[in-house]
C-alpha cells in the first residue's frame, strides 16, 4: 500500500513540470462494475455491466481530459502561471514563485517554491511531494483552501500576514522550517504563489463537484465541434466565476479578523508566584476540566499530555480516506495518517506561543482539525486567557507533583508564601 | 620527446604552489577572522600547511628527478638491483612519526581550550538543530535557561561582542554541525548532548551559520544568521523579543 502511494508520488516526475490533476478517491477504471459483472447471475447481465464500464471508463477520460484543458486556460503550467484577473493574484509575483530554479547575477532568486516548497507540498501544492510520506504531520495539501493556523474567524481563509509569520517562524514540532531569512519579496511571493495554488485546487474541487452533481450532465462530451465551441466558453465561464468566488474568500480574510479580548487580561509568565497570577492560571485550570464549556480534557487529557481521547482522531484530509486496510486507500496520495491530540507540557506551539497566538487558537480552534472553536462558549471576559495562562504554566509545573489530583496543585501552596 | 612526462609533473608542484600563493590575493582564501581565539586555530592550520607544503615541494622534485634522471631512452647505465636501506627506511619512519607526535602536543593546549576548559559561566544562549532550521533560546533575565522567562527565537541568532559567550549546542533529531566560520568555531549537534561551545567576538557585523553535517534532504536550507552587536543593542533586541513574545493582540 505505500508502494502504491509512492508510485503515484512518481508519476509528476516528467520532462515538462505539469499539474497533477486530482483524482483522488476517483477509480477511473471504475472496478465497481467489474465486481458488479462477477456477481450478476446471467452472463447478459454481466455483460451489460462490462460495457457500462467502458462507456464509464471513455467518459471518464474525457472528462479528465476537459478539466485539464479548462485549468489550463485558467490558470496556467506550473511553468507559466496565469491567473483570472478578477482573483486579484499578483502575476510578476506568481511567475518569481514558479517555474524551475534559477538565479541571477543580480542576486535574484526564481523558482522559489520548487526550490524551498515542492519535495514537501509538490509541484501541484498537493501536499505529496517526494518526502510527504515520511512526514508526521504530513505537509499542507493546499488545495482544500483549509489552513490550520490564522488569526481569522471559523471557516475564514488566513491573512496575507498569517501566512507571512507561518514562513518567517515555520511550525515547530512538524516538519515545517523557518524560512526567516528569506527577502520580504520572495516571502511574498511564496505566499502569493500559495493562494494561487489554493484557488486553483479549490475550483478545480468545485468543478468535479459540479460534473459529480450532475450540474454538468447536460454537457455532452461527444458533441461535435460547433456544440463542443459553444460549451467550451460555457465551461470557461464557469470556472472563471469559481476561480473568482474561491479569491473572494481570501481577499474577505482580512475583515474576518478575531482580535483577542483585551479585557481582563491576567499577567502572564514570567510573572508567576504573584495572587493575580496565580488565580488566573487556577481559573484556567477549572476552565480547561470543565465539561460543559472548554472541556479541553477530553482529548488533551486531565494532564494536558494529550490522552485524553480514547476514539482515533483525523484531521479533514485524512477524514475522508478509507482505513489502510482497504484496497481503495491505493487511490490516495498519502495512506490515511491518525492525528493526536497535542502534549501541552513540550512547550512546543506550532501556531505560536504569543499569548495572542494561543487565544485565537482556543477561540476559534484549529482549522480542519478537531479542536473545536471555543468563542461561543467560553463568553466571559478573561476565560480564554486564564486557560491560555494555564497551558503556557503546564510545561513548568515542578516535577514530582500528583498530576492526577487537581486539587493539590503547587500553585495553590506557593501562594500562601508569596509576598 | 622522453623527458616530456618529467617535465608535466614537475608542472604539480609549480602549479600547486601557485595557487596557494595567489589564492589569498583572488579571495579564495580563510573568511576574516573576527574571534578572539581564531589566531591559534590560523595558526596551526599555517604551520600544518606550511610543513606539508615543504614535504609536498620536496617529494615532487624528487620524483621530477628520477624521472628525468633515469628515463629510459637517454639513460645509458647499467640495471643495479637493490634489496633496500635499511638506514633509508628507519629515517623515512622516524622522522614522519617524530613530526605528527611533534603535532599532536604541539595543538593540545588550543585543542583544550577549545574544546575542554569550559569557562564556568552561565550560557548566553542555547541552540538546537532541528530538521531544517536551528532553533535559538535564551535565558531570559533571570539568567537561567529552561525556566518560565526564556526567550524563544529562530534562525536569527544575536550576540554581544566584545563578551565571552558560552552557547548550549543540541540537537532535537539527528546529527548537525554548527559551524561560523568567522568565529573559527565548528561543533557538531548531537541528539541527547548538551555541548557547550564558547568564544568572544570581537567585530560587529552579521554571519552565516551554516550546518556542516548532512543532515537530510533539506541540509541546504539549514542555514542561521549571526548578528554580533554592542551589549547595548543586544539588550535592546532581546527585550524587543521578550515584548513580542508576551504579545496579546
Amino acid at each position: 500500500m505505500l508502494g502504491g502511494a509512492s508510485a503515484l508520488a512518481g508519476c509528476g516526475q516528467a520532462d515538462v513540470a505539469q499539474f497533477r490533476l486530482n483524482m483522488e478517491g476517483r477509480d477511473p477504471s471504475f472496478a465497481a462494475y467489474e465486481k458488479q459483472a462477477k456477481e450478476a447471475k446471467t452472463s447478459e447481465e454481466s455483460k451489460k455491466f462490462r460495457e457500462e464500464r467502458k462507456a464509464a471508463i471513455a467518459n471518464e477520460k474525457v472528462r479528465e481530459q476537459l478539466v485539464v484543458d479548462l485549468l489550463t486556460a485558467a490558470f496556467g503550467t506550473p511553468d507559466a502561471p496565469f491567473a483570472p484577473p478578477d482573483t486579484g493574484l499578483d502575476l510578476v509575483k506568481l511567475r518569481r514563485a514558479a517555474g524551475p530554479t534559477a538565479s541571477y547575477q543580480s542576486g535574484q532568486q526564481h523558482g522559489l517554491y520548487r526550490k524551498h516548497c515542492a519535495h514537501c507540498h509538490g509541484i501541484s501544492g498537493d501536499g505529496a511531494g517526494p518526502t510527504a510520506l515520511f512526514l508526521n504531520p504530513y505537509p499542507r495539501d493546499y488545495r482544500q483552501g483549509i489552513f490550520k493556523f490564522t488569526s481569522t474567524g471559523p471557516g475564514a481563509k488566513p491573512t496575507q500576514a498569517d501566512l507571512e509569520r507561518l514562513l518567517r517562524d515555520g511550525l515547530a514540532g512538524t516538519a515545517m522550517p523557518s524560512f526567516a531569512l528569506l527577502p520580504q519579496y520572495e516571502i511574498e511571493a511564496l505566499v502569493e504563489y500559495v493562494k494561487y495554488l489554493s484557488i486553483r485546487g479549490e475550483t478545480e474541487a468545485l468543478l468535479n463537484a459540479a460534473f459529480e452533481n450532475e450540474e454538468l450532465k447536460s454537457i455532452d462530451l461527444k458533441a461535435d465541434a460547433a456544440k463542443q465551441k459553444e460549451q467550451a466558453v460555457a465551461l470557461a465561464e464557469r470556472v472563471k466565476s469559481e476561480a473568482g468566488y474561491c479569491a473572494s474568500l481570501w481577499i474577505a480574510a482580512a475583515d474576518n479578523i478575531v482580535e483577542p479580548n483585551q479585557e481582563a487580561i491576567p499577567p502572564f509568565l514570567p510573572a508567576e508566584g504573584t495572587a493575580e497570577w496565580l488565580a488566573s492560571v487556577e481559573r484556567g485550570r477549572l476552565l480547561f476540566r470543565d465539561s460543559k464549556t472548554a472541556n479541553c480534557i477530553k482529548c488533551h487529557g486531565p494532564t494536558g499530555i494529550g490522552d485524553g481521547g480514547g476514539e482515533e482522531l483525523f484531521d479533514d484530509w485524512n477524514k475522508v480516506k478509507p482505513a489502510n486496510t482497504k484496497p481503495d486507500i491505493a487511490l490516495w496520495l498519502l495512506p490515511k495518517q491518525e492525528l493526536r491530540p497535542r502534549n501541552l507540557r513540550l512547550g512546543i506551539y506550532r501556531g505560536g506561543r504569543r499569548p495572542a497566538d494561543l487565544y485565537r487558537r482556543i477561540h476559534v480552534g484549529i482549522k480542519g482539525t478537531p479542536m473545536p472553536s471555543a468563542g461561543n462558549v467560553l463568553t466571559q471576559p478573561g476565560q480564554i486567557w486564564d486557560i491560555v495562562n494555564y497551558v503556557l504554566s503546564l510545561p513548568y509545573e515542578a516535577s514530582g507533583e500528583n498530576r492526577q489530583q487537581p486539587a493539590t496543585i503547587h500553585t495553590a501552596s506557593t501562594a500562601q508564601t508569596s509576598p | 620527446m622522453g623527458r616530456f612526462w618529467s617535465l608535466l609533473f614537475l608542472l604539480v608542484p609549480i602549479l600547486g604552489v601557485l595557487c596557494f600563493a595567489l589564492a589569498p590575493a583572488l579571495g579564495y582564501w580563510l573568511p576574516p577572522d573576527i574571534s578572539e581565539h581564531g589566531h591559534r586555530i590560523d595558526h596551526l592550520f599555517m604551520f600544518c600547511l606550511y610543513l606539508t607544503g615543504a614535504v609536498f615541494i620536496a617529494t615532487e622534485v624528487v620524483l621530477f628527478w628520477f624521472m628525468w634522471r633515469y628515463d629510459g631512452r637517454t639513460n645509458r647505465d647499467p640495471v643495479k638491483f637493490s634489496h633496500g636501506s635499511h638506514n633509508l627506511e628507519i629515517v623515512w619512519t622516524i622522522v614522519p612519526a617524530a613530526t605528527l607526535l611533534f603535532i599532536a602536543i604541539y595543538q593540545m593546549d588550543a585543542w583544550a581550550d577549545a574544546k575542554i576548559r569550559t569557562p564556568n559561566i552561565p550560557a548566553t544562549v542555547e541552540v538546537t538543530g532541528r530538521q531544517f532550521e536551528w532553533r535559538i533560546r535564551y535565558p531570559g533575565p533571570d539568567g537561567e535557561l529552561a525556566t518560565e522567562d526564556d526567550i524563544f527565537g529562530v534562525n536569527e541568532l544575536h550576540l554581544p561582542v566584545n563578551e565571552q559567550i558560552v552557547l548550549n549546542l543540541k540537537s532535537m533529531d539527528v546529527l548537525h554541525d554548527f559551524f561560523v566560520p568567522q568565529l573559527r568555531i565548528k561543533q557538531d549537534a548531537v541528539p541527547g548532548n548538551k555541548i557547550p561551545m564558547w568564544f568572544t567576538a570581537r567585530e560587529t557585523g552579521t554571519y552565516e551559520i551554516v550546518c556542516a553535517e548532512l543532515c537530510g534532504w533539506g541540509h541546504y536550507k539549514m542555514k542561521g544568521r549571526l548578528t554580533i552587536e554592542s551589549r547595548e543593542a543586544f539588550d535592546a533586541w532581546l527585550k524587543q523579543r521578550a515584548a513580542e513574545q508576551k504579545a496579546t493582540q
